[in-house]
């Protein structure tokens, strides 16, 4: 079963490529507009072999973990805020959801003038960006909390920081993990939006220095980074750490 | 020691918006190392009179005393064993059982010695690190009891944790609660709506009113342990109870 799904999967993938090189063998299209796989793979190469390639990803995960791990934090914090003080909910709550729909390249021009065109603003952009999924999600999931948990443990002398850490965290996250899925992939978008507009090294940046060249096969090439690596982040970190949260709380 | 006094008990609820009166002033002392059930009609509050011994609610008058003490919130002296077990979900058994214990601050190793003790008492020692999806309801009770026991409570409440148990499962636990009270001379306050199941496990059977509910008969059940629910004799006492329920005014 498993190896006949691979195999699927592979002889897509092969199709999709031997599809791409006979159109460009084809030649309806002139090479700097649509160039061949093997281009693309060249291109891919050389950027490995001297260097950039790796600095850039290298770069553009360092902004994101710091930017996801800012907007996990804050987001769990704010949720639980929410879930747990009516008030906090009904101020900031309704602001949350406000905020939540601006796409995080519309922070950029204000993250530029506040922090310059520095590693601080993508950062900005990309925390500001995922913080809001995890606080919905958060407070989603702490307001589902079967209430004889919290009693319980209430009744077995738990308060305070406590009944944070040990009941409603744990309890509530199920609904956390797809708030940190959404986050990344809404940091992801955010680093590599930032970076493009604020040209500043990272994936972004080699993506459009690709345009600025005219080198199409660059373009695609470093999209397809970006896609490979979103793939690898979500089957790896995220689907591993929700499979094993799932199969422990025996939700499947 | 674990001697609780309810005096008159008074709680509204809300319905329809508008306050209705479920519990009109309870009176109950439980002596220390009593085994009370505390059966009624459906409705007529006795979880919720549960509750508030618990501290999980507060009356809307009266007040509990816990030897002579007025208690105010919950607290590890009357643990509650909730209906459906309230066990948590990602723990393991062990950690559930150790929950309160890590909660106080006592050592791990002292924990583990504490947990291991209830644990064998309850027959869960092969499950120690089950996770409880993986546990049968009546295991789960199980363990819901040892969690409470280890917090070494002067008042240990139940809130019908029988109720989803087959009949199979629920005889044994029968009797192995009477071995648990006795074994630890704690006070039990067992609120159940199964008049056989409190005739069995009950020193004392309070039956409480129709709402507002109010105690309308304390039958004292002087009868050898252990006692199973087949044993003819307990019928007489169940009669006693059932008649009680029955002069109730208009549903």
């Amino acid at each position: 079963m498993k190896a006949n799904l691979l195999g699927k999967k592979i002889a897509f993938y092969v199709l999709i490529i031997v599809v791409w090189q006979g159109i460009d063998s084809a030649d309806i299209w002139p090479d700097n507009i649509f160039p061949s796989p093997i281009e693309v793979g060249e291109d891919l190469l050389f950027g490995l072999s001297d260097g950039s390639l790796l600095y850039g990803i290298g770069t553009s995960m360092w902004r994101l973990i710091i930017g996801l791990a800012i907007a996990i934090g804050g987001g769990m914090l704010l949720g639980i805020f929410m879930a747990r003080v009516e008030t906090v909910n009904q101020t900031i709550g309704s602001l949350v959801l406000g905020l939540q729909s601006i796409p995080s390249v519309a922070w950029v021009p204000l993250a530029i003038l506040w922090f310059g065109l520095t590693d601080s603003g993508i950062i900005f952009v990309t925390a500001i960006g995922a913080i809001f999924a995890v606080t919905i999600n958060t407070y989603t999931g702490v307001k589902n909390i079967d209430p004889s948990f919290i009693e319980a443990a209430r009744n077995m002398g738990a308060k305070g920081s406590q009944l944070v850490t040990t009941i409603l965290i744990p309890a509530a996250f199920p609904y956390m993990i797809t708030g940190f899925k959404q986050g990344w992939a809404f940091a992801w978008r955010g680093v590599i939006g930032a970076e493009l507009l604020f040209s500043f090294l990272g994936l972004g940046f080699l993506l459009n220095v690709g345009r600025q060249l005219n080198d199409v096969s660059q373009v695609i090439a470093m999209m397809l980074v970006i896609m490979g690596i979103g793939i690898l982040i979500d089957g790896f970190v995220f689907k591993k750490l929700e499979d094993k949260v799932m199969t422990k709380w025996g939700l499947r | 020691m674990g001697k609780i006094e309810a005096k008159n008990i008074v709680k509204y609820f809300q319905h329809d918006g508008k306050p209705l009166k479920a519990i009109g002033g309870v009176n109950l002392t439980v002596a220390d190392g009593e085994f009370v059930c505390i059966v009624g009609p459906s409705g007529c509050g006795k979880s919720t009179f549960l509750r508030i011994l618990a501290g999980l609610e507060k009356p809307d008058d009266g007040e509990i005393l816990l030897d002579g003490k007025k208690l105010v919130n919950t607290g590890p002296d009357r643990i509650m064993v909730f209906q459906e077990g309230a066990l948590f979900p990602w723990l393991t058994v062990e950690d559930n059982v150790e929950y309160g214990l890590k909660v106080a601050g006592i050592p791990e190793k002292e924990r583990h010695d504490i947990s291991k003790r209830y644990l064998d008492m309850m027959q869960l020692s092969q499950f120690a690190n089950s996770y409880t999806y993986q546990l049968s309801t009546g295991m789960k009770q199980r363990v819901a009891i040892a969690r409470a026991l280890v917090m070494d409570p002067d008042v240990l409440l139940m809130d019908e944790p029988f109720a989803a148990l087959d009949s199979q499962t629920r005889d044994l636990l029968l009797v192995e609660m009477q071995m648990i009270w006795q074994k630890t001379k704690k006070t039990i306050i067992f609120v159940t709506h199964n008049v056989p199941e409190a005739a069995v496990l009950g020193s004392r059977v309070a039956v409480f009113s129709h709402r507002p509910s109010v105690v309308k008969k304390s039958l004292d059940i002087d009868y050898k342990r252990p006692r199973v629910a087949e044993d003819e004799n307990l019928g007489q006492f169940e009669k006693q109870i059932l008649s009680a329920l029955r002069h109730q005014g208009p549903k």
